[in-house]
């Protein structure tokens, strides 16, 4: 991120009215199943100045507040039946959000509804209506079976015993999880413990969904099986928020985007629409071995570069760099020699069809993943 | 087609919730087998010696000197009855006070403080746990206290259950507080494991408290424990209590009227100051 | 030097080297030490606490006005119950925070993951225990120093009053007895990887057949038996009697001996059974498994 930091100077390409129309307008609110409102929060952190002596400290008179907004006002809606995602980077504040959204987390500013349910004056009733499944959190008893899990959370749930029995042993069948409902969790596969998290997010029938980051640290194949559970759920009538920094997962899934970045949602629209925003522009990507990362200023001052991006990426021992603008056919022979001038490979280049990636790009300069 | 929430909460419901809660302790505890049964046999690491003890003190009147404190000769109930009690204590400290925070180790407390149930109904459920977890392992020691050590007691058992009441309710009252202020803490270990044991020693779980020092001895007399114990061994001992029986029995209500309201409100307190910060998932 | 770098193979392994990396090792141990601070509670705390009930349990039981002391002091030639309780307790959590510390020392460098690429430097697997057992030798001296120091300030209990010097000398000749306890100890856990329970066991055993807290003499027969087998017993016994009765040489010449039997037994035995642990581990190829 820090070495794409100046490029944040540049002005962005996609028009600021255009931006604007995309973003929430709060007249639509009526419909919405969800619907978020300016939510801020920032963390203080109350701690003694390093200079601070020892008789100033003990009269916590030294003390200084370090704020750190995590979440900078927030908007969206979503309507019954959709699927929202929220994309964006690691720390532009997903999950804060929807820490915010399933009660965990008490706003600073702003205010929520829930299926009509108000986030501050009615948690419970918002809990009730809510299933979600957390990140980073094990969020089940690995010590317990898949079926004393979801027994246990039922009851928890508020479900009657026999209305309980049924719906446990139908979200067994339905994620695949009967034949090893018995055995403890802890030796389940991590695609069967996310099944099992998913089955107890949706035991109590909530008509809201909440996924934070669903597939991270799954297998392709898990993963692909859970993005169709996903539409399944969809196709039951739910609504889901997920968040996700897959573009590929957000264009899949998402009937609508939300575009995150320091906290604030820089783009909202379909992402058939948001890629349509930059559509005037050729977006090339070029794979380059031994890159010199200092070139990209003189990249991106090629007359005709709009945006650029670049990324070293471990796994293929390559630079991956994005030029966006408006006439590729005149910057790209440029661009190549200027590459190759400095002892650049390219070992791969094309010019494709904007990405939601590339619209996350034009946005803020920055790849979605560093 | 629109889902409506499946979650119908009436009165039941609540219990059902806490119940589960309690059953789902009850079956982690006994996944690890082990653990269990040295609950039970891990008294007797400190028993025999103090067995022994008792035994080195002993002229062919048993322990006379002990008597002369007590009222009683029977020393080894007089210990087995305070092991007993002390197992309580340290299933306040060690159990209930980890009871949030192994469940944020464990990566579910989030997912259990999502459910749409008071998040105190938890804490109550574990506690409905641990007693009947505890109940379960002094009574296995006293089964094998019998055994080795000779334990018996004659007196009125029902009144001396009784008088545990209070002073239970008490105790886990302070163990929602004592469990929210674990939550924060990095490591509590060592500051539980010293607690428990003082408190235990001056509360007289081992000997009749006027051997204390005096310097020692106004902090066992503050203990509301200490009558606790004094008064259910009077009880079941014949023990000569420190007070009129009455007056303990006043400390130990005063105690409970006091603790349960203070452990709920520091409790409170500590899930506002999560909801705050967001400390709940670091581990 | 030169020759050190260019061919470090052609090094050979002087005792010199050892020796550097038995003391790098320790300087290790003594950093990781240094970063939990509850040690000081360690240190300064429970030696007091520990040894308490116990003391204030005898209280009670000599009754109000001592008159049942007789009948102790038959059994032990003394009347001062605190100090006889405390040289007991300070040998016993001197022998528990080794067990501790040894067997969770390896167990520990397991569990993090840097027990095989210490095993892979060529230094000897016991530089590499020694090296541990250094440090923790330190501060046992450190725990007993400030143990005696708390109990005079505290409960004014005096321990130096009798025959010092052979006192310690039983000390002394303890110290690898309990290095090999620890070492066989550490084997152990290494092979069953369970320390918890391991270490409450060999605890309770000490515990409850040395005669910590109490006169030997009034176990029943058999577990008379087994605390004849038991180092600790004789160490207990020897510091005890030199300190609180001014036993002389005469006296505890039989003590001293099996003891020094012992320190040599001890060591030699931990040191086979953790060479025996370590080739199974080896075949077995579980030691970076937990």
């Amino acid at each position: 991120m820090a070495s794409s930091a100046p490029v944040l100077e540049f002005p962005p390409p996609v028009p600021a009215d255009v931006l604007a129309a995309h973003l929430y307008t709060p007249s639509r609110a009526e419909q919405l199943i969800v619907d978020v409102h300016d939510l801020r929060k920032v963390f203080v952190k109350r701690r003694s100045a390093p200079d601070a002596s020892m008789w100033q400290r003990l009269a916590l008179r030294a003390q200084r507040t370090d704020e750190r907004v995590a979440v900078a006002g927030v908007s969206f809606g979503i309507a019954e039946g959709e699927i929202f995602g929220l994309l964006g980077p690691n720390g532009a504040g997903k999950t804060t959000t929807i820490r915010m959204l399933s009660t965990l987390l008490q706003p600073s500013a702003g205010r929520a509804t829930i299926n009509g349910y108000d986030l501050a004056s009615q948690p419970d009733m918002v809990r009730r209506n809510l299933g979600a499944v957390l990140t980073g959190e094990r969020s089940i008893y690995w010590k317990l079976s898949a079926r004393e899990n979801l027994e246990y959370f039922a009851a928890l749930y508020h479900l009657p015993p026999a209305i309980a029995r049924r719906r446990v042993a139908e979200l067994l069948e339905r994620l695949d999880l009967a034949s090893r409902a018995n055995d403890p969790v802890e030796g389940y596969s991590s695609g069967m413990k996310q099944r099992v998290a998913i089955a107890k997010a949706l035991l109590a029938n909530p008509p809201v969904v909440l996924l934070d980051e669903p597939t991270i640290g799954l297998d392709p194949q898990s993963a692909r099986n859970l993005r169709e559970l996903i539409l399944e759920i969809k196709r039951e009538g739910r609504t889901v928020l997920l968040t996700t920094h897959y573009m590929e997962e957000a264009d899949l899934l998402c009937d609508r985007v939300g575009i995150i970045d320091l906290g604030k949602i820089i783009a909202l629209d379909t992402p058939a629409a948001l890629k349509r925003s930059i559509r005037q522009l050729d977006v090339m990507q070029l794979e380059v071995e031994a890159f010199d990362e200092a070139l990209m200023p003189e990249l991106e001052a090629l007359p005709g570069v709009q945006q650029s991006a670049v990324r070293y990426r471990d796994d293929e021992r390559v630079w991956s760099l994005a030029l966006h603008s408006t006439d590729s056919r005149a910057v790209l022979p440029r661009a190549i020699a200027l590459i190759t001038a400095h002892s650049g490979r390219i070992r791969h280049m094309a010019v494709a069809e904007p990405s939601l990636e590339d619209v996350f790009i034009a946005l803020t300069g920055k790849q979605l993943r560093d | 087609m629109p889902s409506t929430s499946l979650a119908q909460p009436t009165w039941r419901s609540y219990i059902r919730a806490a119940l589960a809660i309690a059953r789902k302790d009850t079956i982690v505890f006994f996944r690890y087998p082990a653990n269990a049964l040295f609950r039970v046999i891990e008294p007797i690491a400190w028993l025999t010696p103090m067995y022994f003890l008792g035994k080195s003190f002993a002229g062919s009147a048993g322990n006379t000197g002990f008597a002369a404190y007590t009222g009683t000769n029977d020393y080894m109930s007089f210990i087995l009855l305070g092991a007993v009690l002390a197992n309580y204590i340290a299933a306040v400290f060690w159990g209930m006070g980890y009871a949030l925070k192994s469940e944020m180790d464990a990566g579910v407390l989030e997912s259990n403080w999502m459910a749409p149930i008071p998040r105190a109904l938890l804490l109550v459920g574990q506690t409905l746990a641990s007693l009947a977890i505890t109940t379960f392992n002094s009574a296995g020691m006293l089964l094998l206290g019998w055994l080795l050590f000779g334990f018996q007691v004659s007196g009125n058992a029902l009144a001396a259950a009784l008088i545990l009441i209070p002073m239970l309710v008490a105790l886990y009252g302070f163990g929602f507080a004592f469990a929210a202020i674990v939550l924060l803490m990095r490591d509590a270990n060592t500051m539980v494991d010293v607690s428990n044991y003082l408190i235990s020693m001056l509360a007289g779980s081992q000997f009749p408290v006027q051997v204390l020092p005096r310097l020692l001895l106004p902090l066992s007399l503050a203990l509301p424990l200490t009558y606790g114990f004094d008064a259910i061994r009077a009880l079941l001992l014949g023990v000569r209590p420190l007070l009129a029986l009455h007056y303990e029995i006043a400390i130990l209500i005063g105690f409970m009227a006091v603790m349960t309201p203070l452990g709920y409100f520091v409790f409170k307190r500590i899930e506002r100051y999560c909801q705050m910060r967001g400390t709940l998932s670091m581990h | 030097m030169d020759t050190h770098i260019a061919e470090p193979w052609r090094a050979g392994r002087s005792l010199a080297t050892e020796l550097r990396a038995v003391l790098m090792i320790a300087r290790k141990e003594w950093m990781i030490f240094r970063r939990y601070p509850s040690w000081v509670i360690a240190l300064f705390i429970w030696p007091v606490l520990m040894p308490l009930a116990y003391i204030f349990t005898a209280q009670a039981l000599g009754g109000p006005g001592g008159e049942s002391l007789t009948r102790f002091q038959q059994l032990t030639g003394t009347r001062d119950y605190a100090a006889f309780i405390v040289l007991g307790s300070i040998l016993w959590m001197w022998l528990n925070m080794t067990l501790w510390d040894v067997g969770m020392y390896l167990r520990n460098e397991q569990m993090h993951g840097t027990l095989e690429s210490n095993w892979l430097c060529p230094t000897w697997r016991v530089s590499l225990i020694l090296g541990g057992a250094l440090t923790k030798l330190l501060v046992s001296v450190a725990f007993i120093l400030i143990s005696l120091l708390e109990f005079r300030v505290l409960l004014g209990v005096h321990l130096l009053a009798g025959n010092v010097g052979l006192a310690l000398l039983a000390l002394l000749l303890t110290i690898p007895i309990v290095h090999g306890i620890g070492i066989a100890f550490a084997s152990l856990v290494l092979r069953f990887k369970e320390a918890n329970a391991m270490v409450f066991l060999v605890r309770g055993i000490f515990m409850i057949f040395c005669g910590i807290t109490f006169p030997v003499a009034v176990l029943p027969g058999w577990m008379q038996v087994i605390a004849a087998v038991l180092p600790l017993t004789y160490a207990i016994h020897a510091v005890r009697a030199a300190l609180l009765a001014n036993a002389g040489w005469a006296e505890l010449s039989a003590d001293l001996l099996v003891l020094g039997a012992y320190a040599i037994a001890a060591p030699l035995l931990g040191y086979i059974l953790f060479g025996i642990v370590e080739r199974g581990a080896r075949r077995r190829g579980d030691l970076g498994q937990y």
